[in-house]
């Protein structure tokens, strides 16, 4: 029981950065590095003692899902969506077994650590990483839009882009009851909605002529390549995996 | 002032949009021609928003490749500088345009402003200035262009505006559609308020003026006029569309189902009542109060609506620190970042020594003349170039075998030059429509074509009629009509295509993957499929009063035929002729028939007295008097010089583009023949020009065209430069051979000029990738058409002869010792060539300077709507002016925005008579244009600017 609160806890499956914006301990970048570390300490945890997951713990780690839905839904800020969408994922890790879920969160988090250097360099040109002034980047700088468009798309878990392809894959071996389907269809859609509201919003639409429009600097496009070499090799990773 | 009255007083502020099926080429700024042109672009602006020069980085590119010559720009900028009193610092202000103004926007930088150390007098002084002291002229600047449903997204994040915008461009497009659709919208014909009363359920008895009135009470508005305008500019393309309709008593379409400005408002407003009616800002009353008691929260929502505020302060809005803090940082950051820019402007200046507050207005000045200042001097530049060029000695012209007479367009330059280049021909340029206005109803065809400027109304009708028998092509074509309609209506039905796809879906393949990997032979397969037109003539005699009588009867008994047998009504024909005597002229009926057959006959079949008499004065209207022959050949004649000393052909030649897939089709036909190809007019003007009746009185005025000389009617393809020739039997079989010879060598010219063109024209190696372009449905760029347009030259060819222009100037024929002393062809020229000159050249300039704003966007994105129009996705406002790809080239400018530099070679009296009497005068006299006078009698060169003629060149 005990290792499963710790878990439940160290998965993202309850809304602690609450408390954190609240008494604004801490800034909300560092919010977002906080619940990666734990996620990743959540993971090796539960590889190293065996657990599993009763119903009660997938209906609050939902239940946390849906409210940070809500509030991903409500903000334009790059950290703060990054550290909602985790928390959005989390019954992912509370519902499968880590072996199924591993993969699909570790795409998540580099897929998140994008979208991170993306507020990186907002924050630096823009003077915050709130995206709502800064509208149309793909017409005035094509490598911020083009490496956001990979990340939005992989988080709106579109194929072949890996995310998708662990999300099919899990769904193909995993036991089908009713919470399974409810936790599958809102994280299905609510990562979809999510990410393509960031798109319409800053992606695209009529670039801002207020705004002095500042591209990746090439130290900046080397980390975004990696970090798409990365994701394309866990997406031939799990090609390989589905059709073992 | 009633509604209408302060609906009229701003319409002229909306775009012109004529329907795209004649695309006619126009200044969107029209309605701001009675303002000189830098004020009308400052008005323009501050109404439309967006661009209407160039960036300054542009135009330093140009100054870079040297077409902006040093002095022009130094002498403009020193006459700017004069007026302001500014001239001790012409080396900065010089420094300022070439090297600081490019990086303007690199100034405000929030990461500089973090470490920068500020003078504190100059923000002080900004605080001072700052609009924010005043917060209500604050608050109604943010509120300004914008409706009460946009405040009410502003203020509360709903998306209102996206539903209300959606609605209204669903009815509208219905209700104006021109048989696009496959279901009508019914009632049309109550007009469009009546029948959206109907359409939305409303139990409103009124008309739209009642409507409007009382929703502008509901919504308490103050400044009516203003806000009809703020709604107008929502969707600008269509209100312009509404507006032309309404104002045109000729368009079909408009008399079918009447619309006005009035009743678009009225639409607009009932669903901005619709959807604000429940929500807490319903008027303009309560939003007073709401935002005097909530001001700095509806700043700051306004401000992040309109994209002003920056991250960090939506950041704290999100978590809803002092609105009042959050608001005033905001304006203290601003300010901040204003000082920043200028205190970096005085580093990039450093010899210029004056105060930060003197450099503030000095900055401001610079900074709102250097679009106009960059502009003229690069006109200027060109101005001096051409000015060269055309004053150089007229080269010996040998007697020539031909002359090719071109109706007037840039994309003629190459090949005039080209054919002159091949032997001994003579080219000339006439004005659009070879001043021939005519109603044009093709064979096969039942409506008329206007094939003159939109501002002239044709009074002559022209029918094309088959000069052999047609029996195949009429089989061939009811064939290819009914097979074309059947498929079509199998696609269009709701229910059909279920089942046709997978039946007859294929057939779609052959178009689709034919017309993708195999152009040319798809193309050739669907020309055999065509119907072959027989050898046609045109109607030019009048008909006598009697024939015209027979005609209409004849129209008239058809017509009750048709309707008689579709309802199974078996006549006789003296029974038919009494039913007709009884409809047009009231006699006794002696048969009977039912009331309603009776009524459909004379009420929707129009067979009644009043048609008798319309159809009657429509043919009396076709073909020309003697004596207006003998006036429009006489008069083309003179205004392109031509009156002595004819070479044995005349050939005339108009011009048409050819494209596949392609709605903006006809902006690359010919604009001053109403968007359609000018063959007709040229092929009327030959026949006119080989009646020997009209030679023998043209003789009588002193024009005497040989006997031996021919007029041959050509048409001249721009996508290809192809000449084709028509009307050739007119030739006996030894002048056939000489022909010949002149058909090589425009074969050859033709060859040459695509080789030259090619270098042009994005991704085209080699000719043949050039004609494919033409039948290429996924080419968006199958010519340049106008872009680069820059000047027209109105004088003779001998001074413009073999200078390469690049398809770039409009090349008029002119002799002002033919012009009689009140300068009647110069103020003709005037009147048609040079207004549709301005509108090609404006609308070409307002495209690329903002395609946004007063273009229509890339064409990938577009669909077409209604059959009047394209708009992006499946639904947007009305695309007006030109595409993207028709003027920009990979993100660049390709056209080079000028104005139309108009060189006229003539006296300055005569120059300055033409400009009296012309209607293009205010549009002259505002700068609009150019107006370039070589006087090569006065020995002078003049240019009319900052409202005279000055003198820029004195000849040697």
């Amino acid at each position: 029981m005990l290792i499963n609160i710790t878990l439940l806890f160290l998965f993202a499956g309850i809304p602690y950065y609450l408390l954190f914006e609240k008494t604004k301990m801490i800034s909300h970048e560092k919010i977002f590095f906080l619940s990666v570390m734990l996620v990743l300490t959540g993971m090796y945890v539960a590889y190293s003692y065996p657990h599993e997951f009763g119903t009660p713990f997938v209906i609050v780690s939902l239940l946390s899902a849906v409210f940070s839905f809500y509030k991903a839904s409500r903000t334009t800020n790059f950290y703060k969506f990054a550290y909602y969408l985790l928390f959005v994922n989390a019954p992912i890790l509370i519902l499968f077994s880590l072996e199924q879920s591993a993969l699909y969160f570790i795409a998540l988090i580099l897929t998140l650590m994008g979208v991170y250097s993306i507020a990186k360099h907002y924050e630096k040109n823009y003077g915050s990483a709130n995206y709502h002034s800064v509208t149309g980047v793909i017409v005035i700088t094509p490598f911020v839009g083009g490496f956001l468009s990979i990340y939005l798309i992989t988080l709106a878990l579109y194929p072949p882009f890996p995310s998708a392809l662990f999300f099919l894959h899990t769904i193909f071996v995993a036991d089908i009851s009713v919470l399974w389907y409810v936790v599958v269809l809102f994280i299905f859609f609510a990562n979809f909605i999510l990410a393509m509201r960031v798109m319409g919003k800053t992606v695209f639409g009529k670039p801002n002529g207020k705004i002095h429009y500042v591209d990746l600097t090439r130290g900046e496009k080397t980390v975004h390549f990696l970090i798409f070499i990365l994701l394309f090799i866990l997406t031939i990773w799990e090609f390989k995996e589905i059709f073992k | 002032m009633s509604i209408i009255d302060k609906l009229t007083a701003i319409q002229d502020t909306i775009p012109h949009y004529w329907p795209i099926g004649s695309f006619i080429h126009h200044n969107p700024l029209k309605g701001f021609e009675d303002m000189h042109f830098k004020d009308a672009l400052a008005k323009a602006q501050s109404i439309f928003g967006g661009r209407v020069y160039m960036e300054p980085a542009y135009y330093l590119g140009l100054y870079d490749e040297g077409k902006i010559q040093l002095p022009c720009f130094e002498k403009n900028l020193l006459k700017m500088l004069k007026e302001y009193s500014f001239e001790a610092h012409e080396e900065e202000a010089k420094q300022f345009l070439m090297e600081v103004s490019p990086q303007w926007e690199s100034f405000r930088s929030y990461k500089k402003l973090k470490v920068a150390q500020l003078d504190m007098d100059l923000v002080r002084h900004l605080e001072v200035e700052s609009l924010y002291n005043n917060k209500k002229a604050y608050v109604e600047k943010l509120l300004a262009d914008m409706t009460l449903y946009e405040i009410h997204d502003a203020m509360f994040d709903t998306n209102e505006k996206e539903i209300i915008e959606k609605e209204i461009i669903e009815y509208i497009s219905r209700f104006l559609d021109e048989a696009q659709a496959t279901i009508h919208m019914d009632n049309r014909d109550l007009g469009m308020f009546n029948t959206f009363k109907i359409y939305e359920g409303m139990s409103y008895k009124g008309d739209a003026q009642s409507y409007v009135e009382s929703a502008l009470e509901t919504l308490k508005i103050k400044d009516v006029e203003a806000y009809f305008l703020t709604h107008i500019l929502k969707l600008h393309g269509w209100a312009g569309f509404i507006k032309y309709r309404s104002q045109d008593e000729n368009y079909f379409s408009q008399k079918e189902h009447p619309s006005s400005l009035i009743d678009y408002l009225a639409i607009r407003l009932y669903f901005e009542l619709k959807y604000t009616e429940k929500t807490k800002l319903n008027d303009f009353e309560k939003l007073d109060k709401y935002i005097e008691d909530n001001h700095a929260y509806a700043c700051l929502k306004l401000l992040q609506n309109k994209g002003k505020l920056s991250g960090k302060y939506i950041d704290d809005m999100e978590e809803h620190k002092g609105y009042t803090k959050i608001l005033e940082a905001y304006v203290g950051e601003e300010i901040r970042l204003d000082a920043l820019q200028i205190q970096e402007v005085q580093n990039a200046l450093p010899t210029l020594n004056a105060t930060l507050t003197f450099l503030e207005i000095f900055i401001q000045v610079l900074r709102r003349e250097e679009g106009f200042i960059w502009l003229k001097s690069l006109e200027d530049s060109y101005i001096y170039t051409y000015v060269d060029a055309f004053i150089q000695a007229p080269k010996p012209q040998e007697k020539p075998l031909s002359a090719a007479t071109f109706c007037l367009d840039v994309r003629s330059e190459t090949i005039r030059r080209k054919i002159e280049e091949s032997g001994a021909y003579i080219t000339f340029g006439a004005g659009g429509f070879l001043g021939i206005p005519i109603a044009f109803v093709e064979f096969d065809k039942a409506h008329e074509l206007l094939l003159a400027p939109a501002i002239v109304k044709p009074q002559n009708i022209v029918f094309e009629v088959p000069l052999e028998d047609y029996h195949e092509y009429s089989t061939k074509n009811t064939m290819n009509k009914t097979s074309k309609k059947v498929l079509s209506d199998l696609k269009n039905n709701p229910y059909t295509p279920y089942i046709m796809v997978e039946a007859i879906g294929w057939i779609f393949s052959i178009n689709l993957f034919g017309k993708t990997f195999f152009p040319k032979k798809t193309n050739a397969f669907f020309e055999n499929l065509k119907a072959k037109k027989p050898k046609t003539t045109y109607t030019l005699d009048k008909l006598s009063k009697s024939t015209i009588e027979i005609y209409v009867r004849k129209l008239h008994i058809k017509i009750i035929k048709e309707k008689l047998n579709s309802v199974h009504i078996v006549l006789s024909e003296e029974e038919v002729e009494h039913l007709w005597k009884h409809l047009v002229f009231d006699a006794r009926l002696t048969i009977e028939l039912p009331e309603k057959i009776l009524y459909a006959l004379k009420v929707e079949y129009h067979i009644s007295q009043e048609d008798y008499l319309i159809q009657k004065e429509k043919l009396s209207r076709v073909g020309f008097t003697l004596d207006e022959k003998v006036m429009y050949l006489e008069n083309f004649l003179k205004m392109i010089g031509q009156v002595k000393d004819f070479p044995k052909f005349f050939t005339i030649v108009g011009h048409g583009s050819v494209s596949d897939n392609n709605p903006f089709e006809s902006a690359l036909d010919c604009g001053a023949c109403g968007g359609s190809i000018s063959l007709p007019n040229t092929r009327t003007l030959c026949m006119i020009g080989n009646n020997k009746e009209v030679r023998e009185r043209l003789v009588q005025n002193g024009i005497d065209i040989a006997e031996e000389v021919r007029f041959i009617p050509a048409l001249h393809i721009t996508t290809t430069d192809e000449i084709k020739f028509y009307d050739t039997e007119v030739l006996d079989r030894e002048e056939i051979v000489r022909f010949e010879q002149v058909k090589e060598d425009f074969s050859r010219a033709s060859m040459e000029a695509r080789e030259e063109r090619m270098a042009f024209l994005p991704n085209t190696n080699s000719q043949e990738e050039m004609l494919i372009k033409s039948m290429d449905w996924s080419e968006p760029r199958p010519e340049w058409g106008l872009a680069g347009n820059m000047g027209v030259f109105a004088g003779p060819r001998s001074s413009a002869k073999n200078i390469a222009f690049n398809n770039r100037l409009f090349l008029h024929s002119y002799d002002w010792k033919i012009d009689n002393d009140n300068a009647d062809i110069l103020t003709r020229i005037f009147d048609g060539p040079l207004v549709v000159g301005e509108w090609i050249n404006l609308e070409h300039y307002f495209a690329t300077v903002d395609n946004r704003v007063y273009g229509a966007g890339s064409k990938v994105y577009h669909n077409v709507v209604s059959k009047v129009g394209v708009y992006n996705g499946n639904y947007s406002d009305l695309k007006i002016g030109l595409p993207s790809q028709s003027v920009l080239l990979e993100g660049k400018a390709y056209h080079e925005p000028v104005r139309l530099l108009t060189f006229m070679e003539a006296p300055l009296d005569k120059v300055g008579k033409a400009v009296e009497n012309s209607i293009a005068k205010p549009f002259i006299l505002n700068e609009w244009i150019r107006p370039i006078i070589i006087d090569k009698e006065a020995k002078k060169v003049y240019s009319y600017e900052y409202g005279e003629f000055i003198v820029i060149k004195e000849l040697p």
